[in-house]
C-alpha cells in the first residue's frame, strides 16, 4: 500500500529548497535522495548510543552539582515576573531585596554567613514559578523564599514552601487567601492584603464624606483580586456608616487594552466616586482613555496611583484624584525610608517603587527572624517570627500570630496639582497612613477561613 | 520497507534500558532532578500524543493544549466543586478530553492544512477565554490551587513512580496505535491524502479518530500535570501552550516515534537551565528553535542515523 | 438608550476596528503576497509603539508627534527588510508549520530584545494638543484622538487600495501573487519585491502601534495581546485581502464594543466563535479568494 519511492516527510520535502537553491522554485523532489540515509545499521542503534551518552552526561552533572556546595554562605531565592507586562513590579522588588542583602553582607552577614540571592523568572506562570521554587529549594538549598508578583503563582509557591518547610515572605502579591484559605505557618505577609487595602481606602473616603450620601461606580479587573477588592471596598464603606449607592460595576479582563466600551457607561452613570481596581499598565491605559472621555470631570476617581503610574502619566492625573499605594516613598515619614530612597536613587537612577521598599522590608523581616531564632532553620524561624515585632525601614511591623499578616499601613491621599520637580511625578496631598490593625480581618475571622489541621 | 508492528531487538533493548534508568533514578538523582524528570515525562506524553496528529497524520494542530487543559481542569474542578474523588476525576480526564476532541475535531477537520491549524488555534483560545471568563465555575484568571491531589501522590517518590507508570503505559499504547494498520493508514494519509482517498480509505474517519485519540492522551498528560503541580490555570489552554508540544516534537524529530521523547528531554532541561542561568532565556530559547528549524529540521533523531522510522 | 450613547458606542466600535484594521492589513498583505504566516507581527506592533515613545524623548512632544508617527514605522520597516533577507527569505516555500515555528521563535527573541533595550517600565506618549480634546455629542464626550485613529485607518485603507490597484508596485505585487516565476522571467527583481512587501507589512504593524501609543500603556506584553486579535481579523476577512481586513476589523470591532456592553462575560469568546464559524464555512475568509484555500493542498 505504501509507495516506497516517494519518500520523506512533508517537512523534509518542503525544506529541501532551503538547502539547495533560492530561486523561488517549490519542487524539491529531485533532491530528496540526499536526505534519505541509506546506511544499513539497525534501526534505533544510534538512539541507544545517545541514551548512554545522555546518562553519562547526567551522571557527570549530578556529581558536579554535589561538589558546588559553598561554605560560609547561605542562599535565599526569589521567583518572580521579570518579563511580560508586570515585569516592572518583579524587577524593582528584586532590587529592594538585593539592596537589603547587600547591606547585611556589608555589615558582616547574618549569623556570620554571607547571604546570596538566586532569582528566576516565572513569566507569570504558576508552572514556572513552582519549578523555579523547587529547584531553588532542592538544588540551591535556599533558606527563605521571597514571593512573586502574581497571586496565582504565590499560592502555588506557598504550597511548596509548606511542604519543604521554607519560610515564605510575601511582599507584592497580596491576596488575602494566602493568609486564610491556603494559609500555612511558613508564610509571612508584609504587605497590606486584599482586604486591608480596600478597607483603608474606604476609611479615607468615609472620613472625607462623613454623613453625606454618595454614589459609587466600580471598575476592576475580572479576576479574584479585582472582584475581592471591589466587594471589600463597598462592604467597608457601608461598615463605616457611609450612605452609599452602587450605580454600576464593570469587570474588564485583566490586561485589557481597550476600555472604550467600559468608560462611557461610567461617565453616563455620573457617580460621585469611581473606584478603579486596575493597576500598573492597565491603570495607565485606563486613565489615558478615561481622560479622553471626560470621566475625571464628572466623577472623582479612586485608584492605585503609585510611582510607576504617576511617572508614566507625567502630570496628566487630574488633581484631587484619590490615590492609594502600599509604600509611596514621597509620602512616608521616617529616616529609614528616606535614606533608602536616596540610596536607591543613587544606585538605580530612578525613584523606588512600592515593591522595592516592600522587598527591602521583607528581607529585614527574615533577617530579624533569623537573629531572634539564632538559626536559619525554617521551623525555628517560624516560631521566632510568629507574633514578633521587627524593626524595618518603615518602622516596626508586628506579625500577628494567628495569620502572620503584618500590620502594614496603607497610604491614601489626593494627587497633587503640580509635578514635583525633584521626583518627576505628581505626589500626594492630604496623605493619611491608615494603620494595618484597623483594617485587618479579626483573628477569629481569619482563623475561620484557614484550613483545619 | 514495511513498518514494524513490533520493535527490533536493538530498539527493545534501548527501551528496556531507558525504563530501567528511569526506575532507579529516584534512588540516584537528587530530588530536584527527579522533579525535572517528572516534567519531562509529562511533556513527552503531551508531545507524543500531539505528534500522532502532526507527524503521523500530517495534521498540524496548534490547539492540543485545549485538551491538555481540559484534562487538568477536570481533575481540579472535580476537587473544587466536590463533584468526584481524585481517582475518578483522573480516569475521567482523558475520557472527557477525548469526547470534547471528538466534537472539536468534527468541526475543525472540515478545513485543511493552514486553515485547520488556525481553527485549532481558535479553539484553543476559545477554551482559554472560557476558562478565564467563567469566573464562578473556574475561579477565573487566578486558576485553581489547593490540596487537590491525595497526599500519597504528593510525595516526590510515589508521585514520580505513579507518573512514570502512567506515562509508560500511555506511550506503549501510542506506540501500538502508531504501528498498527490504523497507524499505517494515518501515515498513508499524511503522505498523500488524495491518493489515500482514491484507494478507498475512510480518510475523514481516520483523521477524526486520530484527533480524538490525540486529544484523549493530551488530556491524560494534563491530569498528570495536576498531580505534579497541584494547580490548574487558564494559560494551560492557550495557543502558546499549544505550540509547546509541536516545538518539542519538531526539535526531537516529528517523523519518528521516539522524536518527541528526545525533544521533551532536551527542551525541558534546556528551558529550566536557561531560566535559571539567564534573564534572557526567551532570547536563548527562541534562538535555539530558530536554529533547529532552519538548519536541522529533522530534529534530534536526525543525528542518530539508521533508517527513518516508517 | 439615547442618541448620545448609541453614537458613542458606534464610535468606540469604529475605533477598535480602525486599530485592528491597520495591523491586520499588514498581516494579510504579507500572507497574500508572500504566503507567509508571521507570528512576529505583534512584535513589530510593539516595537513601533516603543520606537514612538523613544522618539518622543528627543524633544518637545508638540513638534514631534507627526514626524515620529512617520519615522517609527519607517525604522521598523527597515528592520523588517533586514529580517526578511536574513530569515524569512529562507522559508517562503516551506510548510506552514516551519513558518509558524520560525516566526514564533523570532517573536520570543524580539520580546527579549525589547525588554533589554527599553526595559520593563511602561511608558506613555501624549497626543498632540490639537487632538487632545473631546468631541461633544449631545452631552456625551468622545475623545478626538480616537476620531483621528479612525481617520488614519481610512487613509491607510485608501492608500493601500491605490497602491495595489493603480501603481506599478501594486501591479507587481499582484503579479507575483499569481505567478512569481513568470514575473521574474519578465525581468522583474522578485526577491527585492518580496523584501519591499515584507517591509510594508512591518511598516503597517508599527504604524498601528505608533498610532495607538497615545491611548495605552506601552510596554512588554503588548505583542502577545494584539497578535491573536490581528489574526482573527485577517483570517475572518480573508488572508490576502485588504478589503477583507477592513470587513473583518469592522465585525470584530463591533463585536468587541457591543459585546462587552451587553454580554461582558461572553464577549471575548465571541470573536473566537466568529473565527471558527468563518473558517468552517468559508476557510478562505469572507472576502478571500476561494481557490487559494484549495491551493494549500499539494
Amino acid at each position: 500500500m505504501l509507495q516506497t519511492k516517494n519518500l520523506g516527510s512533508p517537512v523534509r520535502r518542503a525544506l529541501s529548497p532551503m538547502i539547495t537553491r533560492r530561486d523561488g522554485k517549490g519542487s524539491g523532489k529531485r533532491t530528496m535522495a540526499r536526505h534519505i540515509k541509506t546506511e544499513r545499521r539497525e534501526c534505533g542503534s544510534g538512539q541507544i548510543r545517545a541514551l548512554f551518552g545522555a546518562t553519562g552526561l547526567a551522571a557527570a552533572l549530578v556529581l558536579a552539582g554535589s561538589l558546588t556546595a559553598r561554605a560560609g554562605e547561605v542562599t535565599v531565592g526569589q521567583s518572580t515576573s521579570l518579563s511580560g507586562s508586570i515585569a516592572q513590579l518583579g524587577i524593582t522588588g528584586q532590587r529592594g531585596i538585593t539592596m537589603a542583602l547587600d547591606k547585611i553582607n556589608a555589615e558582616g552577614g547574618l549569623l556570620g554567613q554571607k547571604v546570596r540571592l538566586v532569582v528566576a523568572d516565572d513569566g507569570m506562570t504558576p508552572a514556572n514559578g513552582t519549578t523555579n521554587a523547587r529547584q531553588m529549594i532542592l538544588s540551591d538549598h535556599i533558606k527563605a523564599l521571597f514571593g512573586p508578583v502574581s497571586s496565582a503563582v504565590g499560592a502555588a509557591e506557598e504550597t511548596l514552601a509548606a511542604q519543604y518547610r521554607i519560610p515564605y515572605f510575601l511582599f507584592t502579591s497580596n491576596d488575602v487567601r494566602m493568609t486564610t484559605q491556603v494559609f500555612t505557618p511558613y508564610v509571612f505577609q508584609v504587605v497590606p492584603n486584599t482586604v486591608m487595602e480596600p478597607r483603608a481606602v474606604a476609611r479615607y473616603l468615609a472620613e472625607l464624606v462623613g454623613k453625606k450620601p454618595i454614589t459609587v461606580a466600580v471598575i476592576t479587573p475580572n479576576y479574584s483580586f479585582g472582584r475581592d477588592s471591589a466587594d471589600s471596598f463597598i462592604a467597608a464603606l457601608k461598615a463605616y456608616g457611609v450612605d452609599v449607592k452602587v450605580l454600576t460595576q464593570q469587570f474588564p479582563k485583566l490586561g485589557e487594552t481597550d476600555y472604550t466600551p467600559y468608560i462611557p457607561p461610567l461617565v453616563a452613570a455620573h457617580a460621585d466616586y469611581v473606584f478603579v481596581g486596575q493597576y500598573g499598565g492597565d491603570l495607565i491605559t485606563f486613565t489615558k482613555q478615561a481622560l479622553g472621555f471626560g470621566l475625571f470631570k464628572v466623577s472623582t476617581v479612586v485608584g492605585q496611583y503609585g510611582r510607576q503610574v504617576l511617572t508614566a502619566l507625567a502630570g496628566q492625573v487630574p488633581a484631587g484624584t484619590i490615590a492609594f499605594d502600599r509604600a509611596p516613598y514621597w509620602a512616608m515619614e521616617g529616616e529609614g525610608v528616606k535614606r533608602f530612597t536616596e540610596a536607591y536613587h543613587t544606585r538605580f537612577h530612578e525613584w523606588p517603587s512600592a515593591w522595592a521598599i516592600l522587598g527591602y522590608t521583607a528581607v529585614e523581616t527574615w533577617a530579624a527572624g533569623v537573629k531572634k531564632a539564632g538559626d536559619f532553620d525554617g521551623d525555628k524561624l517560624v516560631t521566632a517570627l510568629s507574633g514578633a515585632t521587627v524593626q524595618t525601614i518603615r518602622g516596626p511591623i508586628t506579625l500577628r500570630a494567628c495569620d502572620h499578616q503584618g500590620n502594614v499601613a496603607e497610604y491614601v491621599g489626593r494627587v497633587s496639582r503640580e509635578v514635583d520637580p525633584r521626583y518627576g511625578q505628581q505626589i500626594y496631598t492630604d496623605v493619611k497612613a491608615i494603620p494595618g490593625e484597623e483594617t485587618m480581618l479579626t483573628c477569629e475571622e481569619a482563623q475561620k477561613l484557614q484550613p483545619r489541621h | 520497507m514495511a513498518a514494524r508492528a513490533f520493535p527490533s531487538g536493538g530498539y527493545k533493548a534501548g527501551v528496556g534500558f531507558a525504563i530501567l534508568l528511569l526506575m532507579v533514578s529516584p534512588w540516584v538523582l537528587p530530588t530536584s532532578w527527579l522533579l525535572v524528570l517528572e516534567n519531562v515525562l509529562v511533556l513527552a506524553l503531551f508531545a507524543t500524543a500531539t505528534n500522532l496528529l502532526v507527524g503521523w497524520t500530517g495534521l498540524v494542530s496548534f490547539g492540543q493544549a485545549a485538551f491538555y487543559g481540559i484534562g487538568a481542569y477536570t481533575v481540579a474542578l472535580a476537587w473544587l466543586h466536590g463533584i468526584a474523588s481524585f481517582w475518578l476525576a483522573f480516569i475521567a480526564a482523558p475520557l472527557i478530553a477525548g469526547l470534547i476532541a471528538l466534537f472539536t475535531g468534527a468541526i475543525a477537520l472540515r478545513a485543511r492544512k493552514l486553515y485547520f491549524a488556525l481553527l485549532t488555534l481558535a479553539f484553543s483560545e476559545l477554551f482559554y477565554v472560557l476558562a478565564e471568563q467563567l469566573y464562578d465555575i473556574t475561579n477565573g484568571a487566578n486558576g485553581i490551587f489547593g490540596a487537590m491531589v491525595p497526599a500519597l501522590l504528593v510525595s516526590p517518590l510515589i508521585g514520580f513512580y505513579f507518573t512514570l507508570a502512567v506515562v509508560i503505559v500511555a506511550l506503549a499504547l501510542l506506540y501500538r496505535i502508531g504501528h498498527s494498520p490504523f497507524g499505517l493508514t494515518l501515515r498513508a494519509i499524511r503522505e498523500r491524502r488524495v491518493r489515500a482517498e482514491a484507494l478507498g480509505l475512510a480518510v475523514s474517519h481516520h483523521e477524526l479518530a486520530a484527533f480524538t485519540l490525540s486529544g484523549a492522551f493530551c488530556g491524560l498528560a494534563g491530569a498528570l500535570y495536576v498531580v505534579h503541580d497541584q494547580t490548574a490555570y487558564p494559560e494551560l489552554l492557550n495557543w502558546v501552550k499549544s505550540g509547546e508540544p509541536v516545538i518539542v516534537a519538531v526539535i526531537g524529530g516529528i517523523s519518528s516515534y521516539a522524536g518527541p521523547l528526545w525533544g521533551a528531554l532536551f527542551y525541558q532541561i534546556a528551558h529550566d537551565a536557561l531560566v535559571a542561568l539567564t534573564r534572557d532565556w526567551q532570547m536563548a530559547l527562541g534562538a535555539l528553535l530558530l536554529l533547529v528549524v532552519l538548519f536541522r529540521p529533522g530534529g534530534i533523531v536526525s543525528f542518530f542515523g539508521g533508517r527513518e522510522e516508517r | 438608550m439615547n442618541f448620545a450613547s448609541v453614537a458613542i458606542e458606534i464610535l468606540s466600535a469604529l475605533t477598535a476596528a480602525a486599530n485592528l484594521f491597520i495591523i491586520a492589513a499588514g498581516l494579510s498583505l504579507v500572507f497574500g503576497a508572500l504566503r507567509i504566516i508571521n507570528l512576529a507581527h505583534g512584535s513589530f506592533y510593539m516595537i513601533g509603539a516603543l520606537l514612538m515613545a523613544s522618539l518622543f524623548a528627543l524633544g518637545p512632544p508638540e513638534v514631534l508627534f507627526w514626524p515620529a508617527l512617520l519615522f517609527a514605522p519607517l525604522l521598523m520597516a527597515g528592520f523588517g527588510a533586514v529580517l526578511e533577507r536574513l530569515l524569512f527569505r529562507r522559508i517562503y516555500h516551506a510548510e506552514h508549520l516551519v513558518q509558524l515555528l520560525l516566526s514564533y521563535a523570532l517573536s520570543l527573541m524580539l520580546a527579549d530584545l525589547a525588554l533589554r533595550i527599553w526595559g520593563a517600565d511602561t511608558r506613555t506618549v501624549p497626543p498632540p494638543a490639537v487632538l487632545a480634546g473631546v468631541l461633544s455629542v449631545s452631552g456625551a464626550s468622545f475623545p478626538l484622538y480616537d476620531l483621528f485613529v479612525i481617520a488614519l485607518s481610512l487613509i491607510v485603507g485608501l492608500g493601500l487600495w491605490v497602491l495595489l490597484r493603480h501603481t506599478r508596485f501594486g501591479w507587481e505585487i499582484r503579479a507575483a501573487v499569481e505567478d512569481a516565476e513568470g514575473l521574474s522571467l519578465c525581468g522583474r527583481n522578485v526577491p527585492a519585491l518580496f523584501t519591499a512587501v515584507f517591509a510594508l507589512g512591518a511598516f503597517l504593524a508599527a504604524l498601528g502601534g505608533a498610532a495607538v501609543a497615545p491611548l495605552q500603556a506601552i510596554g512588554p506584553g503588548m505583542d502577545s495581546a494584539i497578535l491573536v486579535s490581528a489574526f482573527i481579523v485577517a483570517v475572518i476577512g480573508g488572508l490576502g485581502s485588504i478589503a477583507g481586513a477592513a470587513l473583518g476589523a469592522a465585525i470584530i470591532g463591533f463585536f468587541q464594543a457591543v459585546g462587552t456592553l451587553w454580554l461582558p462575560t461572553w464577549a471575548p469568546a465571541f470573536i473566537f466563535l466568529a473565527m471558527i464559524l468563518v473558517l468552517v464555512i468559508r476557510p478562505s475568509g469572507l472576502l478571500g479568494a476561494p481557490q487559494r484555500a484549495w491551493a494549500e493542498e499539494e
